[in-house]
């Protein structure tokens, strides 16, 4: 008995031992991003990104003189559980968390990394009022949802769409790019024949697309995520309905042609930030060919790129300030950084930690299933 | 009023598949007086076979669409009732004499478990049923636009209700179970082996949950491993609504909850389609506490 206790003893010592000297020599990032749930694929693309860059990093040295570690948590695409993944990072002993897809997810996590004083740079979190709450901590590498309405109602006024329909599936993101088409189409006096919401994650829109199709529009603006826009697509066709559609940047996934089906899917619109396959940079060149190299293919989800310039920002800022202190890097990032050599173009962040400049672009799919970039 | 009647017809198309989900519920607390939460993930898991059996045996190349999927379908149904067998014996049977919430809890771990399983074996992204294996022919009447796959959805729910229904009432074994559901002491004391009754419950109940799997996949294409909670929520939704324990009641009440869901989309607001198919049901529970089919059991004292 006493000496098992004096083993199990030893081994705890150990243990922590391990830890202690574990912590000290290395700087870690956490990786928050939805690893299961129905945005998995986002999430697992985003630690393969990370994942990726930190071993690059690492041979060629690190940060400081340390190794950088990924300590990757699953917030399942759901606020509840992303608000217990991010207190869980928050003790780890994290300089900077990058992440989350998905608006509403990244806001019930904010206040959590800023008390704690954590820099955030999320990647897919496109809701206005994300940065409108003057929290120093917090970034995002992707662009604002008021541009994004705006590229997509001068879409829309370019195509000629006089009566348009709205459909969001009520999460932050998906209501607030909504509302903010609605606002602006109003104001240029452009018809909303149907503004409503759908539950995402059921299998059958029937009875909302033969409401909407009751509705009489030029084109169905749909602001939510791909696994539902590929069912509506699918299911309009099914009905015999030949509206277009117009998606937002949550649209954009190959997943989405797989589950529309190609013919459903051809002449679907999209907006979006520019795809993996369209980035222009040459950082962006070696990065793609590095994943592919490691991976098999090139990564599927703009987002996940994201998440690699949000990492590539932070490790950046600590190069620079020659520091890990929260202060110093976010000041850093706010004031400093200018024009970086992003992976999905130049980088500089405004005082709300919003990206600066244009990005979002206009696709279109064609009856091969590809995403056209449009002119 | 076309629009009325494509949504009604809309309705029914899902409410089929709700009422097939629905017998699993209420066969299980009909016998056993426990809800079995993991009947959505046999669900799921029916449809996950159907996609690896599908794309793996080719069978719809080799005996062409009809046959084809009348085979799978009988493959899926089968190794469904496999798996809800093995999780009444492994899950329920050790817990038979315990307080019912160990069986409840014991319900909840094993739906986990299962949605996760199906997680670890095909991953966390969507899978995608090949398409163009039903024909896209639909009918077109009156206004109407209805896809053919849809009538044949409802139509086989509808026929394998009947006949699980004429199974209970006409058969000598459905007689067995219904007397082991009225009361399961007295069953064994007139020679019923209710082990056997149990464990037919757990094979009939799961493999029409993996039928209505297979036709969710077929049908829409989409399918992920979380998809079990919705429409086991829903299924639950509709044997509560119908009365629970009470099969023909199982089937109204999934047809009712689908075309309630429709025409509350469709008249009142889409965002809030849920609120009213629940908004319903807590409704008739207030003026019919046992459901719209349920009998008022006398308590025996």
């Amino acid at each position: 008995m006493k000496k098992g206790l004096v083993v199990l003893a030893a081994m705890c010592l150990l243990f922590l031992s391990g830890f202690v000297s574990a912590q000290a020599d290395t700087i870690k990032i956490g990786l928050m991003g939805p690893m299961t749930g129905p945005w998995a694929s986002e999430g697992q693309e985003m630690k393969q990104v990370l994942d990726l860059l930190a071993a690059d990093l690492n041979a060629k040295g690190g940060v400081l003189g340390k190794k950088v570690e990924v300590i990757a948590d699953d917030d399942g695409g759901d606020p509840r559980t992303a608000a217990l993944a991010a207190q869980r990072l928050a003790t780890q002993g994290i300089v900077a968390v990058i992440g989350t897809y998905g608006s509403s997810v990244t806001e019930a996590t904010q206040n959590i990394y800023d008390e704690s004083k954590i820099i955030q740079i999320a990647n897919g979190s496109t809701a206005i009022r994300l940065t409108e709450k003057g929290l120093k901590y917090f970034f995002r590498t992707c662009p604002r949802d008021d541009e994004q309405g705006r590229v997509a109602v001068q879409t829309m006024a370019k195509l000629g769409f006089k009566n348009v329909a709205i459909l969001h599936d009520n999460t932050t993101y998906a209501k607030g790019l909504a509302d903010e088409a609605k606002g602006l189409l109003e104001s240029q006096g452009t018809k909303i024949v149907f503004f409503d919401a759908l539950t995402p994650g059921e299998r059958d829109y029937t009875a909302i697309l033969t409401k909407l199709k009751g509705a009489n529009p030029d084109v169905v603006f749909f602001t939510g995520y791909y696994p539902e826009a590929g069912l509506l697509l699918r299911q309009k066709k099914e009905m015999n309905w030949n509206v277009p559609f117009i998606g937002g940047d949550a649209t954009n996934n190959p997943d989405l042609v797989k589950i529309a089906g190609k013919d459903a899917a051809q002449g679907f619109y999209f907006l979006s930030a520019p795809l993996p396959k369209d980035l222009p940079s040459p950082e962006a060149k070696s990065f793609l060919d590095e994943f592919k190299k490691k991976y098999g293919s090139t990564p599927n989800s703009i987002y996940a790129v994201l998440a690699g310039d949000g990492f590539r920002v932070i490790t950046a800022a600590m190069q620079a300030t020659q520091s890990t202190d929260v202060d110093k890097l976010a000041a850093y990032l706010h004031t400093k950084l200018k024009d970086f050599a992003g992976l999905t173009g130049k980088i500089s962040f405004d005082e709300k930690g919003d990206r600066v400049g244009e990005v979002y672009r206009v696709y279109k799919v064609d009856a091969e299933g590809n995403f056209i970039l449009q002119p | 009023m076309e629009e009325f009647f494509q949504q009604l017809t809309n309705g029914l198309a899902v409410g089929g598949i709700y009422a097939l989900i629905a017998l699993g519920y209420t066969m299980v607390y009909g016998v056993l007086k426990l809800i079995n939460f993991a009947h959505g993930d046999l669900f799921t898991i029916g449809s996950y076979l159907g996609l690896t059996l599908l794309t793996s045996l080719a069978l719809t190349d080799r005996l062409g669409p009809a046959a084809g999927i009348a085979v799978l379908a009988l493959m899926v149904m089968g190794l469904v009732a496999l798996v809800g067998a093995l999780l009444e014996r492994m899950a329920y049977r050790p817990l038979r004499q315990s307080p019912r919430l160990s069986a409840v809890v014991s319900a909840l771990g094993a739906s986990i478990f299962f949605s996760n399983t199906v997680m670890l074996i095909y991953g966390a992204r969507f899978q995608v049923y090949p398409q163009g294996i039903l024909p896209k022919t639909a009918i077109e009447l009156f206004g109407l636009y209805i896809p053919l796959v849809r009538v044949l959805i409802l139509g086989s729910s509808v026929v394998m209700m009947v006949a699980l229904y004429t199974f209970i009432q006409r058969t000598k074994i459905g007689t067995a179970i219904r007397a082991a559901a009225i009361d399961q002491d007295a069953a064994r004391l007139m020679g019923i082996d209710v082990n056997r009754v149990i464990l037919l419950v757990f094979l009939i109940g799961p493999a029409l949950g993996g039928a209505a799997g297979l036709m969710v996949g077929l049908h829409y294409g989409q399918i992920n491993f979380t998809m079990g909670w919705v429409y086991g929520l829903k299924a639950f939704t509709a044997a509560i609504l119908g009365g629970i324990g009470n099969i023909p009641g199982a089937m109204v009440g999934g047809l009712l909850l689908g075309v309630i869901e429709a025409l509350g989309a469709a008249y009142l607001s889409v965002a809030w389609k849920d609120a009213i198919a629940f908004g319903v049901l807590i409704f008739i529970l207030i003026v019919r506490p046992t459901g719209l089919l349920g009998e008022r059991v006398a308590e025996k004292v």
